[in-house]
Parts: C-alpha cells; structure tokens; sequence
C-alpha cells in the first residue's frame, strides 16, 4: 500500500522512564472528571471538536477518522477505552493529536489543561488495586498539590482489545 | 556521507548493472567492437574515479579487470566463458567493496591478489610475447549509463526537455582520446546531486553538483559512433527519491484544494473566480498528471539483473538457456516496480533451475538443445502484465501430488478430484519444493508462496498455466500505480464509501419506478439482470450501519455502542434516505442502486442508498489498528476534505461467505468444495475387539436385526431363512460361536450386514452397528489381515476399512464364479475399470464383480492403454477422470482414437458432475458418465451402455 506521506522529521522522542528524570512536562487532560498526562513530546496539536467519518465494523473505542492539515488520524474515544460512560453530546470534547510510529491518533478527551512540570519524586507506580484496563494503559500516578494526575502510556492505551498479542 | 563519495557510488553501481548486461552480451557476440569499446570505458572510468578518490583496492581490481577488456579489444585475448567468468568476478569484487564503502565510507579490509593474478594470467595468457600493453586510449570519464536506481543512493531518472547545461562539443569524434584526464569534480557542497545527460554527437556527460556545472571538460569519447542503445533516450536528470516524494505529496493536497475550490464554485454560478478556477484547474491536472509521469520506470530496470542471472546460472547448471525480454519499455509505478523486482528474479531463476531441462533430456524429448525463458510485460486494462514463460519441463502433476501428499497439504483422496490445474497450485503453498535436490539456485522450500503474497500484496494475482513436457507461464498482473485510482462514491447507512472504478461493472437503479426488480429468497436480496440472477450484499447491512430485524446473517454481530451510535446517527442525519432506503429494498418496491462489482470471475451486486460522482482519489493506508478490518483497503481525503474509507470488493466478497473468488483464493475454495465431493458414506460397526470397523455405505444392501434362534446350520456353514431363500452368514469375528452365542439368553440378537445382488445376498454378522458417518477418507493400505483393506481415521478414530469381496467370496465360494454361467448371466461382461486411488479400486471392484462383471482394474490410463496394446480386449471401460499422468479425458480420446478399442463403450467415473463436467466428457468420448460412489446409477449405466452398443452392433 502506498504510503505518499513521509512520516516527516518531526517524529517525537518517547520520554523515559519519568522516574528517572528530575521533572517531567505533561500535558493534562481531563477525562470524567479525573486528571490524566500524556508525555509533552509525544503530543503534536490539539484540536477543537472536528468532523469525524466514522468507520463501520471497527473496535468501539475508534469514534472514526478526521482530516488534520492533509493527514488522515485515527481517532480513539479515550472515555471508551478507559470503560468510562459515553460521553453526552452536549458535552465538550476536545481532542489531543499523538504520534505512534509515524501514524497519528486523536485522543477524544473532555478538556485539555495546561503543560504541568512535575517532579519525579512525586511519581508512584500504579496501585495494585487500580481497575486492570487502567493498571494497564498508565505508567504510573503522580501526587500533586491539586490531586492525583494518572499518567497515560500512549502506546498501551492504541493498543486495543485483540490486537495486544501482535 | 560525501558527496563526492556519494555521486561516485550511484555511478559506479549504476555502470556495474550496465556492466552486467553488455557482458553477457558481449559473451555471445565475442566480435562486437562497439560492445567491447563500451565495456572498456565503462571499466575505465570506475577505475579512473576511484584512483581520483583514493581507494586504492578498487582500483587495482579495476584495473587489472580493464587490462584483460583492453586485450580483448586490441583481439589478443579470445574472448570465452572462462575469461567472462573472470571480468564478472571482478565486478563482484567491486560491487563487495562498494558496498562496504556505503556502509565505513572506508573500503574493506580484504586481499584480491588471487584475482589480481588470475587476471593477469588471463591477460598475458594467449599473448604471444607482446609485452608492451596495448596504449589505452582514454574514453570519456564519465559514462554514465540509463539503466538507473538499481542504486544505493536511491535516486530516480527523469526525462528533462531542455539541457540545463550546454554540451561541449567533442574537437575530433574520430580521433583517438588522447591524455590521461583526471575528472574534475566540483566542490561538494550540500544541494542535491543532479547528474544531467545531454546529447551530443560524443557521449559525453556532464556533471553537476548542485548546480555548480564541472564539466568533463576536453574529454573526447574515443569513438565517437559508440553510442550506447541506452543513451538514446538520453536527457535526464537525477532527483533523489524523497524530493520527489515530497513532491508528489504536495501535489496531492494541490489537487485536494483545487476540488474543494471546484466544490465551492459549483454553489456560486456567476463568480468572478470561474475563469481563473477553470485554468487552475487545467494546470493542477496537468501537473498531477506529469508528477505521475515522474514515478513511472521502465520495467526493464527491474529486469536489469536477470541476463546477468541466467547466464551464471546456465554455467552453474550446465544447461543452454536463452532469455528474451520483451516489452522492456513498459512503464510502471517506481514503487511497484520496486516491490515485483525480488518475486520476478526469484521465478525468473525458478524457470531456469527447475523448468528448463539439462540439454541431453531436451533433445530426447525432442526439443532444441537450448530452453527459452521469455519475459513479456505488456498494459493491459489499467493494469501491467508480466508473463514469465519457459519452455522446460512444467510442473510434473505426480511429483506435486506425491510432495502434497508427504506434506500433509491434502490427501490421497481429495487430490483424486482436483484437476492438474488445481494440483499445480499448490506450488503457491507455504514450505512447498519440488526440487529434488537442494541446489544453491532454489529448491529451499521458501519460494512461490513468498511471490505470490508479495505480488499480492500490492493488489496484483499471480497466475499459472504449466503442461507437462511443454513448459509453464507464469501471468502476474500489478496495477499501474497503488498511489492515485478512480473511485465511485456511494452513500449508504448515511456514510459515503469510494469502491475502486476498476471492480466496477455497472451501476443498476433497481426498485418500483426501474425495470430491474430485487427479489427476495427466503430474505436474501437477488437482482435479476439481463437473464441472470445476481447475488446482491446490502452495504449498510454488511457494515452494520442499520439495525434490521431480517438480518440475514450477512455478518457477525456489531460492537453494541458502535450499532447504537451508528443508528442514532443514520436516523438523524439521514433519517429518510437512509431509513427508507432499507425499507425500500426489503419490500423490493422503491429505488435503491445496485453497484455490479467483479471479482475475479464472480460478479455481485452491492446495494447502496446513493451514487455520487466517481473522484480520483489517493489511496492512503489505514491506521494499524484497523487493518484488521478487511472490508476496507484504505482511506483516502475528500474534495471537500473530509475522509472516507475505500471499500475493498474482495473484502466484501469475502465477508459475504463468498471465499474463494479471487484468484488467490480459488485453490483454498476448490479444496473445500473437493472434499464435500470426495465424502464417502461409511457404515461404522464393531464386532470383536479392536478397532471399529466400517465399509462404504454403498455396498451395504439392507441392515437387519436378527434372532440367533432363527440361524440353521446347513453343510457347515450358518445360514437364515431371509425372504424365502437361504440366505448364508458369515461372522465377521472369525471365533463367533453360535452355540455359545445362543446361550446368552440376555442378548439374543445380531445385526447383520446384507450384502446383495439380484436374487443372491449374504449377511455379514457383527456385534453393534454403530454409525454411519459421512466423510472424506483416506485410507492407508495394509496388506496384512485377509478381509481388511487398510485403515483410515474415521470420526476422530483410527478404524479398521473392510474388504467386502473378501466375505462375499467367504460365502459363497463361487459368488464371482457363479454369475458367469450362462444361467444366471448370457455372458461375462470384462470390465477394464482405471483408477488411480488404490481405495476406489478396492471399492468398485467388488460392486462390479458382484453384479457379474468380471473386473480388470489397473491404476493409471497408461497401464490401461499398455493393456490394449498387449491385445487384451474388454466389453467396457470405466475410467476416473482426475488422474497422475494422463487424465480420463486424454485417456477416453486415446481409446476413441486408437483403432483396437475405439468401438468399446467407456465410461467415465467422477466426482465432479456439473453440466460442464458432462460435456466435456461427451466431447471426450465417453458414452456415459457417472458420479462415483453411486452404485445403482454405475450398474444402470454400464447395463445401459452395453445394451446401447448391442443393439447398434
């Protein structure tokens, strides 16, 4: 199949290990009410809601794919993803463009917050007692003064049911 | 890397491909000056570049490479194999080192003083005390050949129309070189490499790095009439890959605005903007159009490996092998060409390894000495193709069954009914070779399937054609490009789909106010065109887009949130065209459209809610996450920017249970379709300890239950008052004990086995009838135990198959005998029955002979014909149809066209009996033809038969 779009140079780094590093950049995302952060540098843009095709016979958690500048993204319902309700369609949504191995995601999130520098010492991996899908798709939580911002592993979260053995 | 390094390593292996070609060539036309001048200077300047570099161990291989070209030329060496070999084996060397030196940037650390000194010997070989060398004259530095991105520095040619840079004229074309030059380079700087070919009356070209323009300048080519054939079309200019990648993308959201634009303005009429949209129109288009051009290539450059390739080989094999290209100039997409390069050479050396025939067995078959493999690539409706034809042995059909059988990829049984088409495909198999021997060519094992998901791949088929003894073809056709296809835009469920134009047929409006009507069997949809009844998939059913209350099981069930949000979006997007679209074609009353789509040889309907307009689209990969999903190949961006999924009609096929159109799948659908053929009906019983038993349904006349009271005794054997006659029993356990048997008050009763014929029957005593199963078997002969004809896994179980003839004999020792007199039977019919399964030998044999024939059975048409030709003679043939060797139709026309047999009946016996089947029989020769395993229709055919050619005689 014809891949016409060269991945282009701007494929991002994947931070380390956060626990390794002084202080972390994230950008925070909110999801039902709970704080998430997605490694800055793998994010590439954030969108505004955004006309999305939906595609039929795919895994529920793809709500379909959008048009960025040119690019077709792939976009996951994160609130799916994580066995959260569905979201009411009067409530907003915005969404945050990652980069995975040259192909680009959408992640449907409620809102998206501000860049937190947080410290590593602040990280603790996951609680055993944490649900398994969320055990799974973040590295770990860090303790903040405004809460507890749970970290998301991008990869593992575009890693769906099914295709995990691949 | 450096440039300078960089630009000299395009070029050299560039000039090695050339290389490889003109001395192949020159090898069978030794006398060539032009070729030999050409080969010189080609050598010649690789070693003058890189003495320029500053790699020493390049350039004395080069040069001692060029000593022996320049003997050649000067005619004091001969030209032979042996010193081709050598030259060849220099340009290896070169080719070792380049490659080491795009990897370090350093040349490898290796000794060539062995290749060093053979070629030297061979220069100074035949040379009868010449010492001085030849004086070389000095060609142009830079000979820089057409045949290009077989290269390291990934770079494409594309034709240019005006010279960037003005050709020196060459002072004197006929006047011999003169001084050694040393090629000027430019200071590298960091600009794309342009290597530009300007025409002149010497082939001379320069080079520019980036612009800055060094000429070759004063280089005087030696012999100004050696122009390369390749030169000719001869102005180009080298862009690296991604430039134009990048290009090419651009291009296409060029193209995507421009539609947008035209989108808009058809809303808007009277605009200042139309005139000047329409011209932008016309340039966009143009500009697409000559971008495309850009990555179209000569599949010749693909083919630029293989001269050199059968050449070794044919010196490796010791066999004469020719190759012809044909069609070298057709152009194709860079990437296709790329991808079909690696499965082309890898058939091209499959025909001459395992094709062609060394050259005593061509002769003795009656051949010219020398085999052909013949490359022809053609265009052909949008699409390339690429025959790879040799005329060699072809695929031996016994070789194949035998190595498919060893292999477990079918059984005994099921190849019985494939024809030798089908059985040669299984060389497309995973771990399938039938060299015999491992040879350093092929034979691995790793092959056919490895080209054939490759060509598929990139949406391509791979077909073949092979007879045994003439050859086989290889067709593999690829599209054109995989990057821009025409696609139909259809609405269903409330989203739009693109189908690729190519797969489709025509568009029907079907429904109330259309002639075309859908029609409902049992709830599937069916259209009736033109006199045929075409299948029809209902698209926002197959993609879940509606819920339906008749779903036909056209589909798995949908994820559940997925059909909610899709039918709440359906039903307030859409509600009426989408809602009533469904209602529509469930009463078969309204207007929905039909999109007749082809597959391979399969055509179906595909029901829409809409048809828009076609668009040109670029085909886009989905995300990893849903390639899984094989209804869609791609997705692709709108005119109006948004995006859509490209819908694939071989997915769609497929998701229907409609497996096994496309060619790839053809084989997989035959073998499905074969085994329910090859099933046989067996009658499970167990008697004894062991294993169970079980014999073919169709020999069994009646089961019965009996009392063992009712069993007499009469002159030492059991037998039962059945009917009104005597009918004999004969216990299958050998130790059955009737008087202890009777003693067993609790279990006084028997099953028996009937086996009958006319008035005649006998009863086979066992313990318990167990089953009868339906099944294709195979069973594997055992010639140890009297009565069993070997065992076969039936039901998950390893069962006993038991010979019927031999209990019917044991009955009646004369069963077979007795029919013959003239009392029951006027006159012994012979029989001559040929098969190649040893199980339907063993099968038939007793039904034949128990209905009085006498049986000859032999298990190939050759032994038959052997038998005709040893004088034997028989009242009537009954021949398989699938067989090793020659088949039953080559048989029947054998029998019909020989002069001894050709008034006996034949009849021919088969699994496969579709009208075509049958005709094709007729036409054969066969006077009747009968499904195998149905034992009534085989005696009423062969007494029919018989009566026929009686009452005509």
């Amino acid at each position: 199949m014809s891949n016409l779009v060269p991945a282009g140079g701007r494929s991002l780094a994947v931070t380390d290990d956060p626990a390794k590093k002084a202080t972390v950049d994230y950008v925070t995302v909110m999801i039902d009410d709970q704080l998430f952060g997605i490694p800055v540098l793998q994010v590439q843009d954030v969108l505004a809601p955004q006309a999305i095709t939906r595609i039929p016979l795919a895994p529920a958690e793809v709500a379909g794919s959008l048009n960025l500048r040119g690019r077709i993204v792939t976009a996951i319902d994160v609130r799916t993803r994580l066995g959260l309700p569905r979201r009411q369609s009067s409530e907003r949504q915005m969404s945050v463009v990652v980069d995975m191995g040259g192909e680009l995601y959408s992640l449907i999130v409620d809102g998206v917050g501000e860049v937190l520098t947080v410290q590593e010492n602040a990280f603790e991996r996951n609680l055993a007692t944490l649900d398994p899908v969320w055990r799974k798709v973040s590295t770990g939580i860090y303790r903040l003064k405004e809460g507890l911002l749970v970290v998301l592993d991008v990869s593992r979260l575009l890693t769906l049911k099914g295709q995990e053995a691949a | 890397m450096d440039d300078l390094l960089g630009e000299f390593l395009t070029e050299t292996s560039d000039s090695l491909s050339v290389l490889d070609i003109e001395l192949v060539k020159l090898e069978q036309t030794p006398n060539d000056p032009e070729l030999l001048g050409n080969i010189f200077r080609l050598v010649h300047t690789i070693k003058g570049t890189c003495g320029f570099l500053g790699l020493p161990r390049l350039e004395s291989v080069a040069h001692a490479g060029e000593n022996v070209l320049g003997k050649f030329r000067d005619g004091e060496v001969e030209v032979t194999a042996g010193a081709v070999t050598l030259i060849l084996e220099s340009l290896d060397t070169i080719k070792m080192i380049l490659s080491g030196l795009e990897e370090t940037e350093k040349e490898p650390e290796g000794d060539d003083a062995d290749l060093i000194a053979r070629l030297n010997a061979a220069a100074k070989g035949n040379i009868g005390g010449a010492a001085a060398p030849a004086p070389d004259p000095e060609p142009a530095a830079q000979a820089d050949p057409e045949a290009a991105v077989e290269d390291d520095f990934d770079s494409i040619e594309v034709p240019v129309e005006e010279p960037a840079a003005e050709a020196p004229k060459p002072a004197g074309a006929e006047a011999p070189a003169v001084d050694d030059f040393q090629p000027e380079f430019a200071a590298p700087d960091s600009a794309p490499v342009i290597d530009l070919k300007i025409p002149g009356q010497a082939n001379i070209e320069p080079v520019a790095s980036g612009g800055a323009v060094a000429l070759a300048g004063g280089q005087e080519v030696a012999d100004a009439s050696v122009h390369r054939e390749s030169s000719i079309a001869n102005q180009s200019i080298r862009v690296s890959v991604p430039l134009l990648e990048n290009l090419m993308t651009m291009v296409s959201e060029l193209v995507l605005t421009r539609n947008q634009l035209l989108q808009i303005m058809r809303s808007q009429k009277d605009s200042e903007f139309v005139t000047p949209l329409q011209r932008l129109n016309h340039v966009t288009s143009e500009l697409q159009e000559g971008v495309m051009k850009t990555r179209m290539q000569p599949i010749g450059n693909a083919w630029a490996k293989l001269p050199r390739l059968i050449r070794d080989l044919s010196q490796d094999l010791d066999k004469k092998i020719n190759l012809k290209m044909i069609g070298e100039d057709t152009e194709l997409d860079r990437q296709v060409l790329e991808l079909i390069k690696d499965p082309l050479t890898h058939m091209v050396r499959n025909s001459a390894d395992h094709g062609i025939e060394q050259p005593h067995e061509r002769l003795a078959a009656g051949k010219s000495e020398a085999g052909t493999v013949r490359l022809n690539a053609y265009h052909e409706g949008g699409h390339i193709h690429i025959e790879i034809a040799d005329d060699g042995r072809g695929l031996p059909i016994e070789k194949i069954s035998k190595r498919i059988v060893e292999n477990g990829l079918a059984t005994e049984a099921e190849l019985a009914g494939l024809s030798d088409q089908q059985i040669q495909q299984f060389i497309f198999r995973a771990g399938f070779s039938t060299a015999e021997a491992v040879t350093n060519v092929s034979g691995r094992g790793v092959g056919m399937d490895v080209v054939r998901t490759n060509i598929e791949k990139i949406g391509g088929t791979v077909e073949l054609k092979s007879t045994e003894g003439r050859g086989s073809t290889f067709l593999i056709k690829i599209p054109l490009t995989l990057a821009i296809v025409s696609a139909l835009i259809v609405e269903a469920g409330g989203e739009r789909f693109a189908i690729p134009q190519i797969s489709v047929v025509e568009l029907v409006k079907a429904g109330g106010t259309s002639e075309h009507v859908i029609d409902l069997i049992n709830g599937t949809p069916v259209l009736r065109l033109r006199d045929r009844l075409m299948p029809l998939v209902s698209l926002p059913k197959l993609l879940n887009l509606q819920s339906s209350n008749e779903a036909t099981d056209l589909l798995p069930k949908p994820v559940e949130g997925e059909a909610a949000d899709a039918e709440a979006k359906s039903a307030k997007d859409k509600p009426k065209a989408a809602k009533g679209a469904e209602t529509e074609v469930d009463a078969g009353a309204g207007d929905c459209f039909v999109v007749v789509a082809q597959v391979g040889a399969y055509a179906f309907g595909v029901i829409v809610d809409r048809v828009f307009d076609t668009e040109e689209i670029v085909v886009k990969p989905v995300a990893p996450i849903l390639r899984d999903i094989e209804i869609f190949s791609g997705n692709t961006i709108l005119g109006d920017g948004s995006v859509i999924m490209i819908l694939d009609p071989n997915g769609i096929a497929a998701a229907t249970g409609e497996v096994g159109l496309a060619d790839s799948r053809e084989t997989a659908d035959a073998e499905s379709r074969r085994s329910e053929d090859e099933r046989v009906a067996l009658l499970l019983f167990r008697s004894g300890a062991g294993a169970p038993k079980a014999v073919p349904l169709a020999l069994v006349a009646r089961l019965e239950d009996i009392d063992l009271e009712k069993i007499e005794t009469s002159n030492g054997t059991m037998v039962i008052q059945y009917r009104g006659r005597l009918m004999p029993l004969i216990p299958f356990d050998g130790k059955f004990d009737l008087a202890a048997a009777c003693q067993d008050a609790e279990n006084q009763r028997r099953s028996v086995l009937v086996f009958a014929d006319g008035d005649r029957s006998m009863g086979l005593i066992v313990d318990e009838i167990i089953d009868i199963v339906e099944q294709p078997i195979s069973v594997e002969l055992t010639g140890e135990r009297s009565g069993v004809l070997g065992s076969a896994i039936i039901a998950g179980r390893a069962t006993d198959v038991i010979d019927s003839g031999y209990y019917l004999t044991k009955a009646n020792r004369d069963w077979f005998r007795t029919s013959s007199e003239p009392s029951t039977r006027t006159h012994q019919r012979r029989v001559l029955l040929v098969d190649d399964s040893p199980f339907f030998l063993n099968m038939i044999t007793p039904i034949l002979s128990v209905a009085g024939y006498s049986v000859t059975s032999v298990a190939s048409a050759d032994e038959a014909i052997a038998l005709r030709d040893a004088g034997e003679d028989f009242d009537i043939i009954v021949s398989d149809i699938e067989m090793p060797g020659m088949d039953g139709f080559q048989f029947a026309e054998q029998v019909k066209g020989g002069d001894r047999w050709s008034n006996t009946p034949i009849v021919a016996l088969s699994s496969r009996s579709s009208p075509l089947d049958l005709d094709r029989g007729r036409q054969a020769g066969f006077n009747d033809y009968v499904t195998k395993l149905d034992r009534d229709a085989l005696l009423e055919s062969l007494s029919q038969t018989l009566a026929d050619v009686r009452g005509a005689a």
